[in-house]
């Protein structure tokens, strides 16, 4: 059965990487909006653009840590001190191994309600389905 | 004969030359000599018959006994004592009775003769009291007292002076064995040439010596004499014997230890001074002057650290030392500078402790200081080493996980498009996942060619550096770079002198040049043309080439540390790599030089290059 969700946000600067999570979306959720993201950046101003016009939110957030612009970090910082009442599940997709990630992601974890996630490339189909029916 | 005895006897005995008186049987006076009645007072006066009782007074029972005794044909001999008005003085006289026989040898009396032997008497008792003084001042002051007769060879020592020896009292010295007494050597020969002297020549002594007791026993003395005189002739010898080992035996510790103190100081290696109130030096210890540049400590005592050292050094030891005296708190192990007058700087680890008099005021202070100049040298040079290392280490794991992130994330690709590749069925979505996988490859390979430079970049330590005409690599430049500059309508500005030279690595500097005016290109702002402007400057040991631009600009309080990172860029173009920068970072500190960027979004970026001037890379 797979799962009905209404919007999903897909933020990572690797085209291929992007290509990969969609097509393993497919396998698990019902989804008509499914947003990609080139960098922190361009996903930040698209989603305070969502809550200026009040319109329906993306439920689920994949994100990269390194991208152009503005990273992961930059974003989610940004994005925690966002006046949304719904918890959103965020799930950062990386291939980084830095312990320094890990560390800051535990630091996020402990300052926001969200419901943040760390995987570390690549995810398969079984991934994505525990990271979508995850509570 | 009666007639003699009546007529002539009288006037013979009244001439007698000693003092003379006869009595008879009854003890009353029958004649005295003139002498006799000088004696006590009689002269002039008719005393004849009157008794011994009335002419002297009481009789004591010994002459009493005595006179008995003669008249019974005995003789013997008193002493009378006689208070004498005048003066108070007592007075002495010796009696000596001899029976008077008449010409039948009848006992007919007594004659009597007396001496004034007062001044006999007293000397006699005073000899006796001096010797008692004596003795005991001997006692008290443990002098031993001895005396030499030359006549009869006699030597005479007192219970102190064979105490001294360690003799019993009962032992009798002798010249030649007391002389033995003392050390071989030194100490004989020494007292055996005073005594011959003090007897030829008279000449006393007194002499530090050591002597060997009976008990064997070491000891030193004082040995002291003096001769003898008598009719102007040398009779013997007197004198004193003082024990003074004890006194010798500390003396000579002290001593010891002052020289071992001495030894100890001046060879420590550390400088000691002992500085009194006024901080001037009272005592310095060989590393002390020598430090100072002398040979001796004369030059350096009595002067304070203003004789020595820069006003400046001089007066912060003098606050410090005034500040140590006040509060009385020793200042340990402080690390200081100290500047000459000649200019020259040492690092000192000086202590300073508060010299404190017996009554507990305060005199002056001692100090130690340590020229730790090379500690610090060499701890500079470590720290430097240590710094370095760090930053290759961090360098390092940086570009460990450049590596693996970026391997891993190329890697993960494969994967994941292979797992789809394998399951698909659609034959143009197979055809699109291939074409991701021939893309995936291809950054693959330009990532690990990437690395590879880099990795070139940090090994190859063994390209020399040389002076390069820094105008002639741009005159190249520009002609290489002519077709992309004219496409952009970029215009380079160059204010460099052709004479700039700067020590690089040539292709290195290429790369460098090439990377930051494409970049200035690459990130010019949409609507205005390209302008570069190269520059030159000089600053210490480095040779500064600036290039600055019209474009978009960084905003570094958001991506300063990340500029030269690997991977990072921070303008959505799709042409940004990320590389370019990383790699001119790491070959312009490959060759000890650094880069300095100041920036403003909207206006502009420059980067200034430190080329490093001295010759070792």
């Amino acid at each position: 059965m797979r799962k009905n969700i209404d919007a999903i946000c897909i933020i990572d600067d690797d085209p291929i990487t992007i290509f990969c999570i969609k097509k393993l979306l497919k396998f698990v959720v019902n989804c008509p909006d499914i947003s990609t993201h080139l960098n922190g950046k361009i996903a930040i101003d698209y989603i305070n653009s969502l809550v200026e016009r009040k319109e329906a939110f993306p439920k689920v957030i994949f994100l990269d840590i390194n991208m152009p612009v503005m990273d992961g970090w930059q974003f989610l910082e940004e994005f925690i001190a966002l006046p949304i009442k719904e918890i959103i599940k965020i799930n950062i997709i990386t291939s980084s191994i830095d312990p320094l990630d890990i560390e800051k992601f535990e630091q996020f974890k402990r300052r926001t309600k969200h419901n943040i996630h760390f995987s570390h490339k690549p995810i398969g189909r079984e991934e994505i389905e525990e990271i979508i029916n995850r509570k | 004969m009666n007639n003699l005895k009546t007529d002539i006897t009288p006037y013979l005995v009244k001439q007698l030359p000693q003092a003379t008186a006869f009595v008879d049987a009854k003890l009353k006076l029958v004649f005295a000599s003139d002498k006799w009645l000088a004696l006590f007072d009689f002269a002039g006066q008719n005393v004849n018959g009157k008794s011994l009782h009335q002419l002297l007074g009481t009789i004591d029972h010994k002459q009493q006994k005595i006179l008995k005794n003669c008249l019974q044909g005995t003789p013997g001999k008193t002493y009378h004592l006689q208070d004498l008005d005048i003066d108070h003085q007592e007075r002495w006289t010796a009696w000596d009775h001899i029976p008077w026989y008449d010409d039948k040898e009848n006992i007919i009396g007594v004659i009597l003769q007396t001496t004034d032997v007062t001044k006999t008497f007293t000397q006699e008792q005073q000899l006796k009291k001096l010797e008692g003084q004596l003795t005991d001042i001997s006692e008290i002051s443990q002098v031993g007292l001895w005396e030499y007769c030359a006549e009869k060879q006699s030597l005479f020592w007192c219970d102190i002076s064979k105490k001294i020896h360690e003799v019993p009292k009962t032992y009798k010295p002798q010249l030649e064995s007391a002389i033995n007494f003392y050390k071989e050597g030194f100490s004989r020969n020494t007292i055996s040439m005073v005594v011959y002297k003090a007897m030829e020549n008279g000449t006393p002594w007194r002499e530090k010596l050591q002597l060997i007791t009976k008990k064997g026993n070491e000891k030193w003395v004082i040995a002291a004499g003096k001769p003898i005189y008598k009719n102007n002739k040398i009779i013997g010898i007197t004198g004193t014997l003082q024990d003074i080992d004890d006194q010798v035996a500390s003396e000579t510790k002290t001593k010891e230890s002052e020289r071992l103190l001495k030894t100890v100081i001046h060879n420590l290696p550390l400088n000691v001074f002992i500085k009194d109130r006024e901080s001037r030096k009272i005592l310095v210890n060989k590393s002390e002057y020598e430090f100072l540049g002398f040979d001796n400590p004369q030059s350096v005592l009595g002067k304070s650290d203003f004789a020595f050292y820069d006003k400046q050094t001089a007066q912060d030891s003098r606050d410090e030392e005034l500040h140590i005296m006040k509060s009385l708190k020793p200042m340990l192990n402080k690390e200081v500078i100290n500047i000459k007058k000649d200019g020259t700087s040492t690092a000192l680890l000086t202590s300073k402790i508060p010299l404190m008099g017996e009554d507990g005021s305060i005199n002056g202070i001692v100090g130690f200081s340590l020229d730790i100049s090379e500690m610090k040298q060499k701890e500079a040079e470590l720290m430097e080493l240590i710094n370095i290392n760090a930053l290759q280490n961090k360098k390092l794991i940086n570009f460990a996980h450049i590596v693996s992130h970026n391997l891993r994330s190329h890697t993960s690709n494969f994967s994941m498009l292979l797992d789809f590749l394998v399951n698909e069925r659609d034959e143009t979505e197979k055809h699109r996942i291939v074409n991701m996988l021939i893309e995936a490859s291809d950054n693959l390979l330009e990532t690990l060619e990437n690395l590879n430079t880099v990795i070139d970049i940090n090994h190859n330590v063994n390209l020399e550096k040389e002076p390069i005409k820094i105008n002639e690599r741009i005159v190249h430049l520009e002609e290489d770079l002519s077709g992309y500059l004219k496409n952009n309508n970029a215009t380079i500005i160059n204010t460099i002198s052709d004479d700039i030279h700067v020590l690089a690595v040539a292709p290195y500097l290429d790369n460098i040049l090439v990377n930051f005016i494409t970049n200035s290109i690459k990130y010019k702002k949409p609507e205005e043309d390209p302008i570069i402007t190269l520059g030159a400057s000089k600053n210490g040991k480095h040779t500064i080439i600036s290039i600055a631009d019209n474009g978009l600009g960084i905003d570094l309080q958001k991506y300063g540390d990340k500029l030269f990172g690997m991977y990072k860029t921070f303008h959505d173009r799709t042409d940004a790599r990320g590389i370019g920068l990383y790699i001119t970072k790491n070959q312009m500190e490959a060759m000890n030089g650094k880069i300095i960027t100041c920036s403003e979004v909207g206006k502009g970026t420059t980067f200034n290059l430190y080329f490093d001037d001295t010759i070792k890379s």
